[in-house]
């Protein structure tokens, strides 16, 4: 019952510890969920943001956008339009040289409208000009028919290229299914590299070939018994001049876009940042209530040890109560044991999530590493979250200073 | 300082009977009917477990009688807050303890001075005043000792400069000398007398000793929870 912070500090008891310890734990908890989550999210969406296109058409439902090349080029005809480029992306069967079959993401697209969709970061990965064969991808795909030469050519993700022993020059056979007999046979042509992505190897064993070819060998061909006719998923549209800053002049040119394809979702990178700013709200909302629930069971820890020290400390508060000492006084060195604890335990909890979150980013598995690298430690956040323990410690004191004024002053002096 | 008067002090058929944690209900205090003008000594005798402790904490309201009613200068004590009888307390009453019950993380010193802490005296002032208390109870040098490593004794007479620190005008002193031999029990009881007088305070001294009893004007003896012989010098 000394009066002082330092003689407080030199005096905690194994229960205390235990209490640290338990406050700490519960405020580690949040500051690992927040900061992950809130660098997962800070990465998606920067990569939204830092996209070369600012514009997606897509299909609603499974049926594809049909007639993709001839909408890219009307879509290409807009004014502020700089380029329109139709994507296909399916998960076909490759089978490399070496032997064995692997599932890879085939992206198709049409070379000369696919790069200036890269962003800046993306566009180190790739080859410039794409080095498959057809730029325009017109030699295969002539006039909505599909009887020209294709080119065959296939770009490789380095880390496939890596993992399976593919070099620029070799062959590589791709199929729609795991059934080696329907392959077609493709030229390597290149390789690029894939940033670190949280979706593990599957998303990266990627590869990019021409529109036409894809969408032969996954039958959304023109001209074929297609269920789509010269099939899509998404056509990406770059847009320069105002629209490409401006949020009002990229919705006018998305509504000029929604026109020319009244039946497919047109939506702006600009609003589906905001969906997903939404949605990692709704998630961090999540981590939250989850993170109060741990801090829910530390404090009432810390409540416990508040009460069983006032119990431990029943003769002293009844003799100050029986010399007349003030009832706030008593509160007051139960509240300062209190705040004293929690905040240990709350700066301890800090620096601990922060321990964990650096280990997780150097021993854990690769896509949690990954996810534990991008993690942001928000000084608002963390010291909200410290003042947060520090309102319920005052809860916490508060169960034990009522406990203790309620000590009968003759009783607690027998 | 300004401190309050002692107070005229009336019980009017208190009773106090303790139940907690016993089986059967022990009656203390049995219709007691008492009056203690202001500025009396009053000496108070009686055989162990009659009630003695129980009637001061009642009188220095440490606790509230059974029924019956209590009342400082004709005010009932029941009618006021806990704060009030805190603040009346700290302020108005000094109380040495049987059990001494000095706060053991605090140096004798520190035990002399928190009452007067509590009650805002000055920091110099009350270094000073408890600085002398423990002078005059004999403790000079002894100001940084903790209570264990003092001898009952020694901490009697630390509970006796706590009870004086704050200049009450109502001392009630359960066997204060309980722990001293003859010169010390004399050097105590001859300071309580003198603030008694100093201050015109009221003082009510529990004792078993005789001679220590003799010192008073007014001498009551308790039996059983009632008070069986109530003697005033003439
Ligand atoms: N808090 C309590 N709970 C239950 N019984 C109590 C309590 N305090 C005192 N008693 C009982 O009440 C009776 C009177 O006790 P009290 O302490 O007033 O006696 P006393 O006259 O001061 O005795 P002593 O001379 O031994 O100090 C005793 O029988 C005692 O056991
Ligand atoms: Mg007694």
């Amino acid at each position: 019952m000394r009066f002082g912070f330092g003689s407080r500090l030199r005096h905690l008891r194994l229960q205390q510890v235990l209490a640290i310890a338990a406050v700490a734990t519960a405020v580690a908890l949040p500051v690992v969920l927040i900061s992950v989550g809130s660098g997962v999210s800070a990465h998606e969406l920067s990569s939204l943001e830092n996209a070369g296109y600012q514009i997606v058409v897509s299909a609603a439902g499974v049926h594809g956008i049909a007639d993709a090349h001839n909408l890219s080029e009307r879509i290409l005809g807009l004014a502020s339009v700089t380029a329109a480029s139709p994507v296909l992306s399916v998960t076909i069967d490759a089978f490399p040289a070496g032997g064995g079959s692997t599932p890879v993401l085939a992206e198709g697209v049409v070379p000369d409208e696919f790069t200036p969709t890269l962003g800046p970061a993306e566009k180190g990965l790739f080859p410039d000009p794409l080095p498959l064969g057809d730029p325009s991808d017109a030699t295969h795909f002539a006039n909505g028919t599909y009887t020209g030469p294709a080119t065959d050519d296939v770009l490789v993700s380095s880390p496939l290229a890596d993992a399976k022993g593919i070099v620029n020059g070799s062959k590589l056979w791709l199929g729609p299914t795991a059934n080696e007999s329907g392959a077609v046979e493709y030229n390597v042509t290149g390789t690029f590299g894939v940033p670190p992505t949280a979706l593990g190897p599957t998303g990266v064993f990627a590869i990019v070939l021409p529109l036409s070819n894809l969408q032969v060998m996954s039958g959304v061909a023109a001209g074929a018994n297609a269920s789509v006719n010269d099939g899509a998923d998404t056509i990406e549209v770059a847009v320069s001049g105002p629209a490409a800053t401006n949020q009002t002049a990229l919705e006018h040119v998305r509504r000029e876009v929604q026109q020319l394809v009244p039946y497919y979702e047109v939506s702006s990178l600009d609003s589906e940042a905001q969906q997903l700013q939404a949605a990692s709200g709704v998630l961090i909302g999540f981590y939250l209530a989850l993170s109060s629930v741990a801090l829910t069971v530390g404090l009432l820890f810390l409540a416990l040890v508040l009460v069983r020290r006032v119990e431990s400390d029943r003769r002293s508060i009844g003799i100050r109560r029986a010399l007349g000492l003030p009832r706030r006084w008593i509160a007051r060195e139960i509240v300062a044991d209190g705040l004293l604890l929690a905040s240990l335990g709350g700066v301890l909890g800090v620096v601990g999530g922060y321990l964990i979150v650096r280990a997780l980013a150097t021993w854990a598995s690769a896509d949690v590493q990954l996810a534990a690298q991008w993690a942001i430690f928000d000084p608002g956040t963390l010291v909200a979250i410290v003042l947060g323990v520090l309102a319920l410690a005052l809860l916490a004191s508060g169960v034990a200073t009522r406990a203790a004024l309620r000590i009968e002053i003759t009783e607690a002096l027998r | 300082m300004n401190r309050p008067a002692a107070p005229a002090i009336e019980l009017a058929r208190v009773s106090r009977t303790y139940r907690a944690g016993r089986p059967e209900a022990v009656p203390a205090l049995r219709e007691v009917d008492w009056t203690i003008p202001a500025g009396e000594f009053v000496s108070v005798e009686g055989p162990s477990g009659c009630g003695k402790t129980t009637l001061l904490n009642l009188i220095g309201l440490l606790d509230a009688p059974t029924s019956g009613e209590i009342r400082w200068d004709g005010v009932p004590v029941g009618s006021r807050t806990d704060r009030e009888r805190a603040r009346l307390r700290l302020e108005g009453v000094g109380f040495v303890f049987q059990r001494f019950y000095l706060l053991p993380t605090l140096t004798a010193r520190e035990n002399v001075e928190l009452p007067m802490r509590a009650a805002r005296v000055p920091r110099g002032e009350r270094t000073r005043r408890a600085a002398d208390l423990l002078a005059e109870v004999g403790l000079r040098g002894k100001e940084a000792t903790f209570p264990h490593q003092l001898s009952g004794g020694e901490e009697q007479r630390v509970a006796v400069a706590r009870a004086l620190a704050n200049r009450p005008g109502l001392l009630l002193a359960d066997e204060p000398t309980g722990e001293l031999d003859t010169t010390n029990a004399g050097a105590i009881l001859a300071l309580l007398e003198r603030v008694r007088a100093d201050r015109d305070a009221t003082l009510v001294l529990v004792t078993h000793n005789p001679e220590v009893a003799r010192r008073a004007r007014r001498h009551v003896t308790m039996q059983d929870g009632r008070i069986s012989s109530d003697v005033r010098e003439a």
